[in-house]
């Protein structure tokens, strides 16, 4: 490839710049450390050209070009601060004031907006538009995003995102001229699970964050890094704070994860963090919860372990913990109260922390667009890790065959159905199937196993199977790993790798539903919700809750205790990919709730058997000590290859998906108690019924 | 009935004989007056000898722009070396205000135009030929199917054509009625099933057109006139117009005139000339006539004294910083209010802007409430001033030249009637 020299003339001077071959002039004037205003134009999107905000001169052409399509060019002059240049900026902007309202003290976007920043920066201080300005109607798209369409300058970056980002073809313009909308065709709800990002992507204020509405001015927000727990990706968020309370999250930029993108159930459901929380401990009083202080609390708990054997013991944790808090319930049921009853897989799946290339992603987000043949088996991506599909997407877009041995569902794009139960799995090892074929000559070849799969039956048969097929397709090799497990929960893989789970022939879920039902149980630790209908977890047992949200779960305890949500501790979380990273805390945990991990150290030391740290290092030590990738947040390390599961007969009975269209919005406990997100579900469902009855 | 005009062209000297509907449009009737003779001749010759002919002839684009027809094919790469089809595409989306000339050909002369899309397909190499006609000229493009359907019958269209080897479809598709679909992109677009918006060029259609393929995009007027200049010696083209603007052309003129018309005349032919002998002269004769736009509404507008000594061709009237368009001539003599004229023509192109890019989309429309207000002389001598500044900062900045379309007539108003418009507002002033 060859490169083009380039002369860039600025302010500063002459700039020479050298840039590859299909690079445009406005990636020389970035090379060249220049700014060159733009609204339309995104690095992830489509160019469109259409903002004209970019134009320059260019050396001996007719009229100014637009930097964001033109082609460089060898021997290109590019002056950015010519006379044609300063002109057609200037008049650009002043076209797009023309039209637009003007509001900015009472718009969301104040402070943050692209339209008034390089307004400032490169228009000029007054205009002579002296006409009626347009008024657009502001369009209901839903319970996510506001819409001020007066404002829209048409530069179609969130049209652009829905149809190549996000596959629904939801938005688009409408009209012509000066009369161009841009809208959701019909009026109706946006159905997309990315359609927040549009509100990022907008460069003013026509799309905005509805729930954030006239909440805050960006610059009276704090910032902190974090990371996103409502799926296993592990999106880098921010936290913006303001006086202790989350007012919103945005995505941080990270192109090994989430590019920039974020899922809808990350960006809109911090409401649920200041909803229905656990603030303060409680114990039954008289058959009701009263609140209550620690002390009396802790002394409740006590005298309800009193004399009672171990193995009536048990432990149950949730899927939104960290791995420090995992650690530490773990550790206080095993060590503490000798218990060996204790799991973290509510969803009884089969694999344990003994084989770690069991129950993660081998192949890196960022490796996917690598993949030549993809199949997936018993998941459903676009929800299980919405990010996650959006490289699928662009991989099926650029070609790459896809097929699915499962349930069908609306992927975003297409795909090819082989089949919905495991034995099409031995028509495809043995090449019977055609996509077996495909399978066999693609060079990195990715299989994604959907983590309810590991709840069936057979699971261990099905893994093993799987696994198989992988090997026999070259997806597990030296320099390529295309055998993936897909989990859907942010704190599944750091439950697996604390070994939250029987390690000595204790209960696991099943076997403490069983006993619960039976009322062979006289104490139930139940840390956060678990993944199955309430009524399994009613028993003559005394059980203490552990918790954020006063759950309808959490409603039967005896005692519960208050602890931190995601954003309220500093902890180590892992995401699909066996990636540490760590969240900081944002604000503090609501009125008497306590970081998880300080509770079973605290109640461990009450129960007379203090756990062995005591602070977070030596607990991070404790960590490492038994895992040591935790030792480096961030790296990715391949796992040991050893193939899971164990051969055995399949079932035919067809994969079934946890997540549904209709219960997206309310996979977890957060979510649950977030109204946007139940607003959100609501739109699904009558649209559902709308579609049902037409 | 009306009087006989006096022809300047032989019957044997124009390409299109029967424009005026006087004959039999089909088949029978173009063979009669000499189609489709040659046409094995011309599908055996080498295509590349074609082009150079082309280029030799001059021709330049009758669409508008007047970009060298021959120049423009030389740009289509090999189908066998791109493993891609090539498409030849006929732009009849005619929407040109004042224009109507493809119109004609397509109903009275169809034939033309399909013996130009098998010739024009062959020398392009592309197998399959689109031609997109403007969604009003419903009755003509079933005109138009009829005449490919009997050349279909006729063998001149279809799989191995006359028993050349050569093979070419050609489908007829119906817009929707937007004027920027006649803009060669847009129209791709269009025919695609997207909505009707010019794409970035580059890439431009010779290397990424229709579906992603090498595409070339010409006029109605220009493929039909084709197979004349391919048959007949170079001499037969070259003896009319000047060098450069070689050939004949039809004129649409319109207006104040005793006789509107769609004639078929030399190139370079003196634009009182072209009135006077065609249209039969200004109504009230050429001492009432006011001004002339000369090529469509998107060319600035002559004023008389201009009108009486320009020459009707691309260079000709680029030399009063007008252009030949579509040469449709639009007159307009002292009853008419040119202001209003003007103004209208704004209200049209801001209807008709596709608003994908900003200078067109806020300014079109602005510069039409401008043009209302002031030619009803609201409004202040100043702000003609900025009306003209207005007008740079869309002109010249956009994705297609729409705007720049929009614009000219615009300048040329306020370069041949300021006074006019200041006159207006001096009045409205003193009433107020
Ligand atoms: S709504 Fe925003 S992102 Fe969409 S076109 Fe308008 S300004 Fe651009
Ligand atoms: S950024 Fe180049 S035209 Fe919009």
């Amino acid at each position: 490839m060859t490169n083009l020299t380039l002369t860039i003339i600025s302010k500063q001077g002459e700039v020479e710049v050298i840039v590859p071959q299909g690079a445009t002039v406005m990636d020389a004037i970035k090379a060249a450390e220049q700014q060159v205003p733009h609204f339309c134009y995104h690095k992830r999107l489509s160019i469109a050209g259409n903002c004209r905000m970019c134009l320059v001169e260019v050396e001996g052409a007719p009229k100014p070009v637009a930097s964001c399509h033109w082609p460089a060019n060898d021997g290109m002059r590019v002056n950015l601060d010519s006379e044609t240049t300063i002109n057609a900026r200037k008049g650009t902007m002043e076209l797009l004031l023309a039209n637009h309202p003007l509001d900015c003290p009472i718009c969301d976007q104040g402070g943050e907006c692209e339209l008034q920043d390089q307004a400032v920066a490169f228009g000029s201080d007054r205009s002579q538009f002296q006409e009626m300005k347009r008024a657009v109607d502001d369009k209901e798209i839903g319970a996510k995003i506001k819409t001020v369409m007066t404002r829209c300058i048409h530069c179609m970056r969130c049209v652009r995102f829905a149809t190549e980002i996000a596959g629904v073809e939801e938005f688009g313009a409408t009209g012509r001229g000066v009369d161009t909308q841009v809208g959701t065709y019909v009026e109706e709800a946006l159905q997309s699970e990315l359609a927040g990002n549009m509100i990022d992507l907008c460069p003013v204020g026509a799309l905005t964050n509805k729930p954030y509405a006239f909440t805050a001015r960006p610059w009276e927000l704090q910032h902190t890094d974090s990371i996103d727990v409502m799926d296993g990706v592990g999106t880098h968020i921010r936290v913006d704070h303001r006086a202790g309370k989350v007012m919103r999250i945005v995505p941080r930029e990270c192109d090994a994860i989430n590019e920039e993108w974020m899922s809808d159930t990350a960006r809109f459901s911090w409401d649920a963090l200041s909803t229905n929380r656990l603030t303060t401990p409680m114990v039954r009083k008289n058959g009701k919860l009263t609140a209550c202080g620690w002390p009396e609390a802790f002394k409740k708990i006590e005298q309800s372990l009193k004399k009672v054997g171990r193995d009536k013991i048990a432990g149950l944790a949730g899927d939104l913990h960290c791995a420090e808090d995992y650690y530490a319930f773990n550790a206080f049921m095993k060590e503490t109260l000798k218990t060996d009853n204790v799991d973290a897989r509510g969803d009884g799946a089969c694999v344990d922390s003994t084989n770690h290339a069991a129950y993660i992603m081998h192949t890196p987000l960022a490796d996917i667009e690598k993949a030549d043949a993809v199949l997936l088996i018993g998941t459903n991506p676009r929800h299980e890790a919405p990010l996650l599909n959006v490289r699928l997407r662009c991989l099926v877009q650029s070609g790459i065959p896809i097929a699915m041995v499962g349930e069908e569902v609306d992927l975003t794009y297409k795909y090819k159905l082989l089949g919905d139960n495991p034995q099409v799995l031995e028509d495809i090892a043995n090449s019977k199937n055609s996509f077996g074929k495909i399978l066999q000559k693609a060079e990195k070849p990715l299989i994604i196993l959907g983590s309810n799969v590991l709840t069936r039956p057979d699971a261990k048969a099905v893994l093993f199977s799987a696994a198989s097929l992988a090997e026999g397709i070259g997806a597990v090799t030296e320099n390529w790993r295309g055998f993936n497990v897909l989990q859907r929960m942010a704190g599944r893989v750091a439950a697996l790798d604390m070994a939250v789970h029987p390690v000595a022939g204790g209960l696991e879920t099943k076997g403490i539903l069983k006993a619960l039902s039976e009322n062979k149980l006289d104490v139930l630790f139940q840390y956060g919700d678990i993944e199955v209908p309430c009524e399994m977890l009613q028993s003559t047992a005394t059980k203490i809750y552990i918790g954020i949200h006063l759950t309808e779960q959490a409603q039967t305890a005896d005692v519960m205790l208050p602890a931190a949500a995601y954003t309220e501790k500093n902890g180590l979380w892992t995401n699909i990919e066996g990636r540490v990273q760590e969240a900081k805390a944002a604000v503090q945990p609501p009125l008497q709730a306590k970081e998880d991990w300080k509770i079973f150290r605290a109640l461990s030391a009450e129960l007379g058997k203090p756990l062995p740290f005591n602070n977070q290092a030596q607990l991070r030590q404790a960590i490492v000590d038994i895992c040591a990738i935790y030792n480096e947040p961030n790296m990715l390390v391949q796992p040991e290859w050893e193939r899971p599961g164990k051969a055995g007969k399949m079932k035919d009975t067809p994969f079934t998906l946890p997540v549904t269209v209709e219960n997206y919005y309310q996979t977890n406990e957060i979510l649950r108690a977030s109204n946007t997100m139940v607003a959100c579900q609501a739109e699904i469902l009558e649209k559902r019924k709308v579609e049902e009855a037409a | 009935m009306p009087k006989q005009t006096v022809p300047i062209l032989k019957q044997e000297e124009k390409v299109f004989q029967n424009l005026e509907g006087q004959d039999d449009w089909s088949l029978a009737g173009y063979k009669k007056r000499g189609g489709y003779k040659g046409l094995k001749k011309l599908l055996t010759t080498d295509r590349i000898k074609h082009i150079e002919k082309m280029k030799e002839s001059a021709l330049r684009g009758r669409g508008g722009a007047g970009f060298p027809t021959g120049m423009k094919w030389s740009f289509m790469p090999d189908p066998a070396k791109t493993g891609k089809p090539s498409y030849l595409v006929c732009n009849a989306d005619e929407g040109e205000p004042g224009t109507c000339k493809d119109r004609d050909i397509l109903r009275y002369d169809p034939h033309t135009l399909v013996e130009g899309m098998i010739i024009g397909c062959y020398t392009l190499a592309a197998k399959t030929g689109y031609i997109y006609v403007r969604g009003e000229y419903y009755d003509e493009s079933s005109r138009l199917q009829q005449a490919i359907n009997e050349a279909y019958e006729a063998g001149f269209l279809g799989k191995n054509i006359q028993g050349t080897g050569v093979d070419v479809d050609i489908h007829v598709h119906l817009g929707a009625g937007a004027y920027i679909c006649g803009e060669e992109t847009a129209l791709l677009e269009s025919l695609e099933g997207k909505k009707g918006q010019p794409r970035l060029k580059p890439p431009f259609p010779a290397g990424y057109g229709l579906y992603g393929c090498p595409t070339t995009i010409n006029n109605v007027e220009t493929i039909a006139q084709v197979p004349p200049i391919l048959k007949n010696k170079l001499e037969w083209w070259t003896q009319h117009g000047r060098p450069n603007n070689h050939g004949t052309k039809i004129f649409s003129i319109s207006g104040s005139v005793n006789r509107p018309i769609n004639v078929e005349a030399p190139m370079s032919i003196p634009l009182k000339e072209l009135i006077e002998t065609y249209a039969e002269g200004v109504i009230g004769g050429w001492k009432n006539l006011q001004a002339v736009i000369p090529g469509g509404s998107s060319t600035p507008m002559l004023n008389k004294g201009e009108a009486g000594k320009v020459l009707m061709d691309f260079d000709g009237l680029r030399e009063y910083g007008t252009g030949l368009g579509t040469a449709a001539v639009i007159v307009m003599n002292q009853d008419v209010d040119v202001l209003r004229v003007m103004t209208r023509i704004s209200a049209f192109y801001k209807h008709e802007s596709c608003g994908q890019c900003t200078p067109c989309r806020e300014g079109v429309g602005w510069v039409y409430t401008l043009m209302k207000r002031l030619s009803n002389g609201e409004g202040t001598v100043e702000e003609l001033e900025q009306l003209q500044k207005l007008t740079k900062k869309i002109e010249g900045h956009t994705i297609c030249a729409f705007a720049d379309g929009a614009m000219w007539p615009v300048q040329g108003t306020l370069r041949c009637f300021k006074d006019e418009f200041e006159r207006r507002i001096e009045a409205k002033e003193e009433v107020a």
